[in-house]
């Protein structure tokens, strides 16, 4: 399996304080990586080692077959995407203007930018000045800058945070898009919502070190008590364990039509991450 | 370097500069300081007010045009996405200097169009005016990149103005003759070109390379710090 991200021992610090500690992870063609943490948890600063915009302090980084030191080359970013935090656009300029540099800075037809705004639903806002746009299309906006050029690798850093639910759901679509066409994408969050339905794995970083690394599903069974919460019709409230020798039980409670809900205890993602840090994904 | 990318930046700051009423005021502003100046001249200026005009231009439309429009790039975080594109160090730099430089050349011309251009019809003036030119286009790129806010650029503004622009008017604040301040004023890049012209020596022009060249390597540091976030 060829892997667009291998981290080996990667440490980084500022000044006195280490933000990062002897990370290693790697991250398959085609997937959708989650970095999962609160704020100052070094999300951010591990993505910027990726990118080539932080140098390491110890570690090996391998990005698209290229180590840390041709990081930062023009070649290089041709192949990848960014959208960080703090990504912004001219706001006195239109967007396809503001997608226009972009495209001839990335050395991309500027017939793409009808392909993109597309994808990302803003086919109507072209000719509106982006400061004229909500919050919501400027993200989106944002996005397509971050996409334009087809990159292989695109690194998401918070790229829903602070938008409605409705934004959100149509970035989620744009990137699942973007994944069945082969890009990977490494995303940092700490919407355990997000990371749960857009993410193939994802990685429980505190305090700049890493506590667990798997699929969401795998996280959420592990963590699990293996236990049914069972109400029935009657008012009883049972908790049932997921073993064989209570499966005749559940079957007769089924087959008696006495069951009114059942759910299994599988924790959330952020239930998870409190157990592990005994820290809130906040 | 790339021709495509370095134009890309210059026709992106053209439309944002044409839309950007702070900016685009600054080129007015030696246009009728020189009508005025023409206006109490009474039918011709000292030669050392034609250069006066040529400092007001550089540190005014020059140094301040680049200065204000690459803070606020630094300020709203769209400079980020110029470094992390394929784009290098030199396209940025000479993409955005090419809207200054354009706005900088009209404002000249129509300032000395009013005023005759006759002092600097010689070679040796003229090499000395690019040097100046590139001083202050350095000089703006570098506290640009320092600022990091567009207020804050109305104060160093006002620094390049008084020290580097107004040069021959700190002359008539009455500092003596041959004073330590005088002797360092003397060596400040617009009187060099004074110099140059009324001495008629190269000399001057050594020392306004070594003012370009610290002007550079300022802005140089300033872009190495910008570049990355170590």
């Amino acid at each position: 399996m060829n892997h667009a991200v291998d981290v080996k021992g990667l440490r980084k610090v500022f000044g006195r304080s280490t933000a990062v500690h002897h990370v290693d992870f790697q991250v398959k063609q085609g997937e959708i990586f989650g970095l999962l943490g609160p704020s100052g948890s070094g999300k951010t600063t591990i993505v910027k080692m990726l990118t080539g915009e932080l140098s390491p302090t110890e570690g090996d980084v391998t990005v698209l077959g290229r180590s840390s030191e041709r990081l930062g080359t023009s070649d290089f970013k041709t192949k990848i995407g960014i959208l960080s935090d703090n990504s912004a656009l001219y706001e006195r300029l239109t967007v396809f203007d503001n997608l226009k540099l972009f495209c001839k800075l990335y050395d991309t037809p500027v017939h793409q930018i009808d392909v993109i705004l597309r994808d990302m639903d803003l086919h109507e806002e072209g000719d509106k000045t982006v400061a004229k746009l909500s919050k919501g299309m400027k993200q989106r906006v944002l996005l397509a800058k971050a996409l334009i050029h087809k990159p292989e690798l695109v690194f998401l850093d918070e790229p829903t945070s602070a938008l409605d639910p409705a934004s959100m759901a149509r970035i989620h679509r744009g990137l699942q898009k973007l994944n069945e066409a082969g890009t990977t994408i490494v995303l940092t969050t700490h919407n355990m919502e997000e990371a749960t339905e857009l993410c193939d794995r994802v990685a429980f970083l505190h305090q700049g070190e890493f506590q667990e690394i798997d699929s969401p599903a795998a996280l959420r069974y592990a963590y699990s008590t293996h236990t049914f919460h069972v109400e029935t019709f009657s008012g009883e409230q049972l908790v049932i364990e997921n073993e064989p020798e209570n499966a005749e039980r559940m079957k007769q409670l089924i087959e008696d039509g006495r069951i009114k809900t059942m759910q299994t205890d599988h924790p959330t993602l952020g239930q998870i991450f409190l157990k592990v840090t005994g820290k809130e994904l906040v | 370097m790339r021709i495509q990318r370095i134009s890309a930046i210059f026709e992106k700051d053209l439309k944002d500069f044409m839309k950007n009423m702070m900016v685009a005021l600054l080129p007015v502003t030696p246009v009728l300081m020189t009508l005025f100046f023409n206006q109490s001249g009474n039918g011709g200026l000292p030669v050392i007010m034609h250069y006066l005009i040529v400092g007001i231009t550089f540190s005014v439309v020059t140094s301040g045009s680049i200065m204000t429009i690459l803070a606020e790039e630094n300020e709203k975080h769209t400079l980020r996405g110029l470094i992390q594109s394929p784009a290098t160090l030199w396209d940025i730099i000479i993409g955005k200097s090419l809207v200054t430089g354009l706005v900088t050349v009209l404002s000249l011309a129509v300032s000395l169009f009013i005023v005759g251009i006759e002092p600097f019809l010689n070679f040796k003036i003229i090499m000395g005016i690019i040097l100046l030119f590139l001083f202050f286009l350095l000089l703006g790129i570098g506290v640009g990149l320092f600022a990091k806010s567009v207020a804050s650029t109305s104060a160093y503004l006002m620094i390049v103005m008084i020290l580097f622009g107004f040069t021959p008017m700190i002359t008539l604040l009455g500092i003596g003759e041959g004073s330590v301040i005088m002797n360092i004023i003397d060596m400040f890049p617009l009187m060099q070109v004074i110099e140059m012209h009324s001495a008629g020596t190269w000399a001057p022009l050594g020392v306004l390379t070594l003012w370009t060249a610290a002007s550079g390597m300022f802005t140089f540091v300033c872009f190495q710090k910008v570049m990355t976030d170590d």
